[in-house]
């Protein structure tokens, strides 16, 4: 059933991979860039994923077709 | 972020060092310090004339010697099928420095010098040679054609003269007491023959018609074979004529209207014998220079062969040397201490590598005495340094296209590397799109050793240089492109859609399961797929830019920590955020509050959110009740409204008024300030008396010339601000509009992708016939470059140059002040592009 729940839970999770990338990520001359790499990656990642999750969670419209679509569900 | 390790995130902390370089090893220290890299020396000498520094004989030697190479160069290029240059890894190095280096700089001068010379001479001779094979081959034909005149006269005047079959019979004569050998001067009629350019034969003929008044008679043939000039390659066809004439005056006229026209006259004798012998002679002294000629050119391969072996080594010690004498001539000379001053602009992390450099040049000339490196404290602006990796340059070159950051300021290159491939991708969002250029990407970078060596040529040596960016950019586009559901524009069914068509309806019913990564693939070929997606792209990239500018904006904060400007925070950085967030931030929220809420649910209809902004502004306070978007709307915007209003005197007015209280404490304590603030006045750090102390002699090092100041003038304080507040919220509403470009071209893109496909591939992929597979072939062919060229390529650097704008206008406008100047130290393998 669509809920707002799976959006908090990839939250979490994307928060902790962030929290891991800026913890673990070994010294040496490349770690600013690795962490800031990481942790924007994840964050962006999340954000297109979740705005497209929520624009499709209660839908204000219906796909409409000219001729029945012959698509498996 | 430690502090061991160099971070993008600012540019690095510099040092002003002043080296003192004994005479004796100032070369070899140049030269080791350029190979390092990692100095920028200072011109201590602005004012003096290039002409009158202390280095100029050895440049100008060293410009003689580049010379020589460079018509080395130009001589081996015109031959190059023939004679290989050996490339610079596989010479054997010239050793510059050390004791012996000067010694090796003399022999090599006087080896090109003298390798000069022999190729002057030889392609001298060359071209001598050549001149003469050339009036040899006239004189041939002249020759040949001649005696085809005098036969065909011969036969015509035995019809009219009764007598002698000897071929010695002049042709007309009024004398019959002439007989046998004559010279050509001694006849009666008498004859003038040579070679003229065929073009001007005609203007030739009237030229003497006129002259002579038609007292002549003139016979000419063509060369069939053109003449070649050696040295433009430029062909000539030319004509043989002989102008037979009687009398000392009209020949001499004939003559000089010959010489006029730029004809060559060649003398031939009337006496076929003698003619015969002319013309084996002629052939004869022919072959010789042939042979000559061939050796000529042989022995001038050789030399050219020879130079090739070294030419490149050459080329690399003559540029070297020039860049160090061109370094040292920027060094202060103390000449009673036979020391040269230099100053220069070292990255401090790097002094230790930079005092074992030193050392190991003492170590190498031989000579005992080193070079002493001092710190010097100073107030100038040190240049700005990022230091990068193969992976990491191409963003921050890009970056830096925009402007290079001022000294230590928050270095928007660090973010770039992943905010700029994905803003990309926003628009560019294809998996199969991505994938090629992912691919592409991943060629580039798996050939780069050899593709770094060789000459790429100007577009795909730009290509090569953003691999990285191209590689970065591929990735995130097949992420996005698994979002919008985008293979090729078709899409992937992964998961159970959330929409079901019961009894072949046309009208879709939503399960209540969210289709949970990426686009519907129900919504693929609906009538009204472009409504609904244009909506979702829209909002995201409201949402998407709202997020970049407010991180773009939070950035600000550590330059305001860095360059102890506190206060800033109070006066820019908060009301700023506040008026961005109470207005465009609260319409995200309510962008993804509305998409939260079911709808079929709710007592009220969805309200426009156009619409509800638009009133917010127009109408504060009055929200009507069927159209509200949650309870308690109207008191929330008012206050936000509120919150917006306030921050516009904040950012107008705080800023300057502290700036005017400061100057009334300055004044008011009694300081003269020289325009200036009380900062300056701390900031400044008199070092004069340092380098007193250090210098007796006539040397002394320029380090304090000019101050910086920043005109703290209240007035400018005050101007700048004003600037400020209007371009921020102006640009607020302007920037989160353009943000929309991400919307408009991934539309563009998803459109023109199914344009290509419908008018190549659709319908054809099933083929029932010979024709049908033919067709599939040609269509496919066709689809792929298009798809390569048109969606890939051009679409790519549009969404490139997009992404790029967004980072330049809408990102570095909220924290971005630049103003630095680049770092740029002498460098040996920097230059390696430029020519000798």
């Amino acid at each position: 059933m669509a809920s707002l729940f799976p959006i908090f839970l990839v939250l979490a999770i994307t928060l902790g991979l962030m929290s891991a990338s800026f913890l673990f990520v070994r010294k040496g001359p490349n770690q600013a860039v690795i962490r800031t790499s990481l942790m924007l990656t994840f964050a962006v990642c999340y954000l297109t994923w979740m705005v497209t999750y929520l624009a499709q969670l209660h839908p204000l419209m219906v796909p409409t077709f000219s001729a029945p679509p012959a698509h498996t569900a | 972020m430690s502090d061991d390790y160099p971070s993008l995130l600012r540019s690095e902390r510099m040092s002003l060092v002043q080296l003192f370089v004994p005479t004796e090893v100032a070369h070899d220290t140049v030269h080791e310090l350029g190979e390092l890299g990692d100095v920028q020396f200072k011109d201590l000498n602005p004012s003096v004339n290039p002409f009158q520094r202390s280095f100029v004989g050895e440049i100008r030697r060293i410009d003689d010697m580049s010379r020589r190479t460079r018509f080395f160069d130009a001589q081996i290029e015109k031959e190059k099928d023939v004679v290989p240059v050996r490339p610079l890894y596989e010479c054997a190095p010239l050793l510059t420095v050390g004791p012996r280096s000067a010694q090796t700089v003399d022999e090599l001068d006087t080896t090109l010098s003298q390798y000069e010379s022999k190729l002057t001479t030889l392609n001298e001779s060359y071209q001598t040679l050549s001149e003469r094979t050339r009036e040899l081959t006239e004189a041939r034909h002249v020759l040949r054609e001649t005696a085809v005149f005098f036969d065909k006269a011969h036969t015509q005047t035995s019809n009219i003269r009764s007598s002698f079959d000897d071929s010695a019979t002049p042709l007309l004569t009024s004398h019959d007491d002439r007989e046998g050998g004559y010279s050509a001067g001694s006849f009666d009629l008498e004859f003038v023959a040579g070679t003229i350019e065929r073009s001007r034969v005609p203007t030739f003929e009237r030229v003497l018609w006129r002259v002579l008044r038609g007292n002549l008679y003139m016979n000419h043939t063509d060369i069939a074979e053109p003449f070649i000039d050696p040295s433009t390659n430029a062909e000539t066809r030319k004509n043989v004529f002989i102008i037979f004439a009687h009398g000392d005056v009209v020949l001499a006229k004939i003559r000089k209207v010959a010489e006029s026209m730029g004809a060559t006259i060649f003398p031939i004798d009337a006496n076929a014998d003698k003619r015969a012998d002319a013309l084996r002679e002629v052939e004869n002294r022919l072959e010789d220079l042939q042979t000559v000629l061939y050796n000529t050119g042989i022995g001038r391969r050789a030399e050219l062969v020879k130079i090739g072996e070294s030419l490149r080594v050459w080329q690399d010690v003559v540029k070297k040397e020039k860049l160090i004498y061109e370094t040292l001539n920027l060094f202060n000379y103390d000449v009673r201490r036979k020391t040269l001053i230099a100053e220069a602009w070292v990255p401090t992390r790097d002094l230790t590598k930079i005092q074992l450099a030193l050392r190991h040049a003492t170590e190498e000339s031989g000579t005992s005495v080193p070079p002493i490196l001092h710190e010097l404290q100073t107030s100038k602006t040190p240049p700005t340094f990022h230091r990068t990796n193969k992976f990491t340059e191409g963003f921050q070159a890009i970056m830096d296209s925009y402007g290079i950051s001022a000294y230590q300021e928050i270095n928007p290159g660090l973010f770039a590397i992943t905010t700029f491939p994905f803003l990309f991708a926003v628009m560019f969002g294809d998996i199969g799109h991505g994938f090629i250029i992912l691919i592409a990407a991943v060629y580039m970078i798996l050939r780069e050793k050899a593709m770094a060596k060789q000459d790429n040529g100007e577009i795909i040596g730009q290509f090569f240089y953003g691999r990285y960016i191209i590689l970065m950019m591929g990735l995130f586009s097949i992420y996005t492109g698994f979002l919008y559901n985008d293979l090729f524009s078709k899409t992937l069914h992964l998961f159970h859609s959330g929409w079901t068509f019961p009894d072949n309806s046309t009208r879709g019913v939503y399960t209540g399961h969210t289709y949970p990564f990426g686009l519907d693939p129900a919504w693929h070929g609906a009538t009204n797929a472009l409504v609904f997606t244009n909506s979702y792209k829209m909002k995201m990239s409201i949402v998407l830019g709202v997020i970049h500018m407010t991180f773009a904006l939070c950035l600000q904060v550590p330059n305001h920590f860095r360059f102890k400007r506190k206060s800033d925070i109070y006066t820019n950085f908060i009301p700023q955020m506040l008026f961005l967030q109470s207005i465009f931030g609260y319409l995200v929220l309510c962008i993804l509050y509305k998409w939260s809420v079911d709808w079929t649910k709710s007592p009220v209809s969805p309200p426009s959110l156009l619409n509800m902004l638009i009133t917010m502004f127009l109408e504060p306070g009055k929200v009507d009740p069927e159209k509200q978007l949650y309870p308690g709307q109207g008191f929330v915007q008012t206050v936000l409204l509120g919150i917006a209003g306030v921050c516009v005197p904040w950012l107008l007015i705080s800023k300057p008024y502290l700036a005017w209280r400061e100057m009334h404490k300055t004044t008011g304590a009694g300081y003269v300030t020289l325009g200036n603030g009380e900062e300056t006045a701390i900031a400044r750090h008199s070092t004069d008396e340092t380098l007193e102390g250090e210098e007796e002699g006539n040397g002394r090092a320029i380090a304090e010339g000019d101050e910086e100041h920043e005109g703290h003038d209240f007035g400018d304080v005050v101007i700048h601000q004003i600037i400020h507040t209007i371009e921020f919220c102006l640009g607020c509403i302007s920037h989160t509009a353009s943000y929309l470009r991400l919307w408009a071209l991934s539309l563009a893109h998803a459109q023109l992708s199914e344009v290509l496909w419908s008018m190549t591939l659709d319908g054809r992929t099933d083929p029932k016939s010979i024709g049908g597979w033919i067709g599939l072939g040609i269509m496919g062919f066709m689809w792929l470059n298009l798809t390569i060229g048109i969606l890939c390529l051009m679409e790519g650097l549009s969404a490139f140059l997009h992404a790029l704008r967004l980072h330049w206008v809408e990102g570095n406008s909220k924290h971005f002040e630049g103003g630095g100047y680049p770092f740029a130290p002498l460098s040996f393998a920097g230059e390696g592009s430029k020519e000798a």
